[in-house]
């Protein structure tokens, strides 16, 4: 029994941090209609930022002001100036741009900052008594800090996007960018401030994950399996849906976890075989993942 | 949109793509003496070459050689990719089955070297029918996303069949085991020259067949497929039929070059030289090169092996990164046809090639 | 005094294929006017130019301002408003939060606030299902939340694209009724591209025949209706 709380409890903090990354690649995809294989990429540079002032003195939640910033600016750059004119072109276009940022960035980190892993802090730091015991269990105050982050950024999105006039004009251009342009919306600059916020929250949800998730250390090669799995989790849900990101990846965190503890038999982590599986399986079966409208596909 | 007819569309807002109007370029004649010379001096050229390539040192060689296998997996990769608009980021996968099956026999069934090239395209041939599959009925970011998982899947896949593959610590061919077969005349410590000869040929070869392929009426069919599904099986095209086949001799044709990478990088680390970045590599270097283009992989495969080599110095290693980022950026924007492409545009202000007959159906470049 | 719209040689097509062919148009304040032509006449190509969402060669003039960019948002702040053809409602947004939307060009929330209510007199089917999601209306509402919306935005032109378009005849009767009652009330120019001409004639004040991507003819509605080659191909009397 607590072994299995012990690995819900893990399922759930990774599954947390999939669903955080699943919602960057949502909020792009309900504008322009593409996944960003470079969002892993862009919220990596922004954590080195981060590493690097706290390095110079800074207090690690302050730096996630800059951090957090450079995310929106770098995203909402990138959609304007290297996206939004290949658009139109085709999805390939699209994919080797996403392609090249996601080795540029990369590239760029390790030529400023080394490729050597570098320590990042804990945002939320935890000693060895640091937990609340649940029926045997340990229930780490780090990993309640990281599901408490995802419900703040779903309960601080959903806000947005019902309750306010930019989130009334990014839900029209999500149903149809046409029929809201011909409404009076600035099409291109909702795009623009779509990628920007996605930049924000794969730039939290890196902070986050880094000192939580193996190998617990800041490294280039670090977001890359982050990016899948949160790639899995929003195909799951449904690439336009906010709750289907919550939904895919607090399954996929928690499946992950159940079947690499309890298979055993299968010697050791197949995570990424799952990933494989659940991706043929769900454009086989649901291509719309469980609560999305849209298919990826533009016909 | 472009005509089925030109399978080098050229991208001309204004005006038809002949330039005509302008003064300049020479009008040569397919077949004709013209032509046909400098053709025969592009070959000479080529020729002269790949033979200063056998005469260089074994590091350059090597490098050589290896650009060559690459060059061969991007081909593979430019048949599906390029030819069938299929896009995948995957294609390491098939690097690597193509590796793992040489490895294998040779290692756990004593077979030659060289006679595993056959098998290792045929494991390859099969799984890419069956990576084909999911093909017929999705395509761009969607496929995308499937042959990236399979590239992400398979160095797992690897480290779980430790069995067979020596999981995660790797496998390690012996240097006697890739002796050059007795009738090559080469010797066991020419080993690396007799793999600079075996992968040039079989570059060369690999090149033609693609080449008749693609002029042929299936390659027209390719084309069709990219270019409207609904309109080629309007036509009479098997539009399944032609995707899955053409994923199967992708998956071939970049096995093979993974055979050879086998012989020529000895020892298999599926977590160093087959994960997607692999993959990714592929694909950066056909984009680089030129999707559609015959010379487009051979260019990407000189891309993607020499830019890491002569950067390694700059920026704690990592300028090649950055440096491809810009490069295929500007690719994308400046020649999206690729470097190949974009010097045969700039090379047709110049000459300019014509079929003998204009209503034939164009076959040129 | 200029005119409310004014195309001249406005050319336009989708890539390689042109689809019109130097068109001049006008359209005073608080006018009607219809266009006529066959399928492929390029009317709808006129339509989408006109309403920002297609690039064209030639001149567009608002106001007596020439249009520089060719973008739907400026249209719209300038006056011009689209009901696409095909509706164009966006489906998966509730029926208010359409209107809302109409209106994102608004500063007045008031004033925005009365004219959804205004609508919903108007269109009492859409206030009944004023929290439904737009994608499960009939066809006949969607095409009166499609006219609402584009009205939201309060502009002085609206360009209808084909409105009646698989709709029941006694819907596009009522449909009709209420746009002539718009422009007579709030003095909205319209601009009509219909297939059902007699109904269009019927409220037009002028008139332009469209063939092959070029104005062929054009004048008073009147004159246009006793013209018997139009009343034979197209009012089919």
């Amino acid at each position: 029994m607590d072994i299995f709380l012990t690995r819900l409890i893990s399922g759930m903090t990774a599954g947390s941090v999939y669903a955080m990354i699943a919602l960057a690649l949502v909020v792009v995809f309900r504008s322009s209609a593409t996944i960003n294989f470079a969002q892993g990429e862009f919220a990596l540079f922004t954590t080195y930022v981060s590493w690097w002032l706290t390095q110079h003195g800074w207090n690690i939640w302050l730096t996630l002001v800059p951090a957090l910033g450079l995310g929106f600016v770098m995203c909402a750059v990138a959609e304007r100036f290297l996206i939004r004119p290949v658009r139109k072109r085709d999805e390939t276009a699209v994919l080797i741009v996403a392609l090249a940022l996601f080795t540029g960035l990369n590239g760029l980190a390790g030529w400023i900052w080394g490729s050597d892993d570098k320590v990042y802090p804990r945002l939320v730091p935890i000693g060895d008594d640091s937990f609340l015991a649940l029926g045997g269990a340990r229930l780490y105050y780090d990993s309640i800090f990281v599901v408490l982050s995802l419900v703040l950024v779903v309960g601080a999105l959903s806000l947005v996007l019902n309750k306010t006039g930019l989130g009334l004009q990014m839900r029209a251009v999500a149903t149809n960018p046409e029929s809201a342009s011909l409404c009076g919306i600035k099409v291109g600059r909702i795009f623009m401030i779509s990628w920007g916020l996605a930049g924000v929250i794969g730039s939290l949800a890196a902070a986050i994950l880094v000192p939580v998730l193996p190998p617990g250390q800041l490294g280039l090669p670090g977001m890359f399996h982050m990016l899948i799995f949160g790639t899995v989790a929003a195909l799951l849900g449904g690439l336009d849906s906010v709750k289907g990101a919550v939904v895919g990846g607090l399954s996929l965190g928690v499946g992950l976890a159940m079947i690499n503890g309890y298979g055993s038999f299968f010697g050791g982590s197949i995570s990424l075989t799952v990933a494989l599986v659940v991706i043929v399986v769900v454009l086989g079966l649901k291509p719309n993942g469980l609560f999305g409208s849209r298919r990826l596909e533009r016909v | 949109m472009t005509t089925v007819q030109s399978p080098t569309p050229t991208p001309t807002p204004e005006r038809p793509a002949r330039p005509a109007a302008r003064s300049g370029p020479r009008v040569v004649v397919r077949g004709s003496g013209a032509h046909r010379a400098a053709q025969a001096v592009v070959l000479v050229l080529l020729a002269a070459v790949v033979i200063w390539g056998g005469s260089l040192d074994p590091f350059g060689q090597g490098q050589l050689t290896r650009a060559a296998i690459f060059a061969l997996a991007i081909m593979g990769l430019n048949f599906t990719t390029g030819y069938v608009g299929l896009l995948s980021v995957g294609h390491s996968a098939f690097l690597g089955l193509g590796a793992y099956t040489t490895g294998i026999l040779v290692v756990n069934y004593n077979q030659t070297a060289i006679s595993t090239i056959p098998w290792a395209m045929l494991v390859c041939f099969l799984v890419g029918l069956l990576v084909g599959i999911p093909a017929l009925r999705i395509r761009g970011l969607y496929l995308a996303m499937v042959t990236l998982a399979l590239g992400v899947a398979f160095p797992e896949v690897v480290a779980r069949l430790d069995g067979l593959t020596g999981g995660a610590e790797g496998m390690t061919i012996r240097r006697t085991l890739l002796r050059p077969p007795d009738w090559s005349g080469f010797t066991l410590g020419e080993k690396d020259a007799w793999l600079y000869w075996l992968t040039i040929v079989l570059l060369v070869v690999t090149f033609v067949v693609v080449r008749n392929v693609i002029s042929s009426r299936y390659g027209l069919a390719m084309h069709a497929v990219r270019q409207d599904e609904v309109a080629a099986s309007a036509s009479g095209i098997n539009v399944a039929a032609i995707k899955l086949v053409s994923f199967g001799v992708s998956g071939a044709i970049t096995g093979l070059a993974g055979s050879l990478f086998a012989m020529y990088i000895g020892s298999l680390f599926a977590e160093g030289s087959f994960t997607v970045l692999a993959g990714i590599t592929l694909l950066i270097g056909l984009v680089l090169g030129g999707e559609r283009t015959l010379a487009g992989p051979i260019i990407g495969g000189l891309a993607v092996v020499l830019i890491p080599y002569y950067t390694s110095g700059i920026g704690q290693g990592q300028a090649s990164a950055v440096l491809f980022a810009v490069v295929l950026i500007a690719v994308i924007f400046l020649a999206p046809e690729g470097v190949a492409g974009g010097v045969a545009r700039l090379a047709r202000r110049w000459v300019v090639v014509v079929d003998k007959r204009p209503e034939s159906i164009g076959r040129g470049r | 005094m200029s005119a409310l719209l004014e195309a001249r040689g406005l050319s336009a097509g989708y890539g390689q294929a042109h689809v019109l062919h130097g068109v001049d148009l006008t359209i005073e304040p608080g006018q009607v006017v219809v266009v006529l032509g066959a399928n492929g006449a390029g009317k709808t190509t006129l339509m989408r130019s006109l309403a920002g969402l297609l690039p064209y060669d030639g001149e567009l003039r608002v106001d007596g301002e020439t249009v520089g960019a060719v973008r739907p948002d400026q249209m719209v702040a300038r006056g011009v408003s689209l009901v696409p053809q095909g509706r164009g409602t966006l489906t998966a947004l509730s029926v208010t939060d359409n209107l809302r939307t109409g209106a994102v060009g608004r500063r007045d929330a008031s004033g925005v606030q009365e004219d959804i209510d205004r609508w919903f007199t108007t269109f009492p089917r859409l206030a009944e299902r004023r929290h439904q999601v737009a994608g499960t209306l009939s066809g006949g509402e969607q095409q009166m939340l499609a006219i609402a919306r584009a009205l939201m935005s309060r502009p002085r032109l609206l360009l209808c694209d084909e409105i009646s378009l698989g709709l029941a005849p006694v819907i596009v009767q009522g449909l009709f009724e209420t746009i002539r009652g718009i422009n007579e009330e709030m003095g909205t120019a319209l601009l009509l591209v219909e297939q059902n001409a007699a109904l269009a004639m019927g409220i037009a004040s002028y008139v332009y025949l469209l063939e092959v991507g070029r104005v062929v003819q054009s004048g008073a509605a009147e004159s246009f209706a006793q013209s018997d080659s139009i009343r034979r191909v197209y009012l089919g009397y």
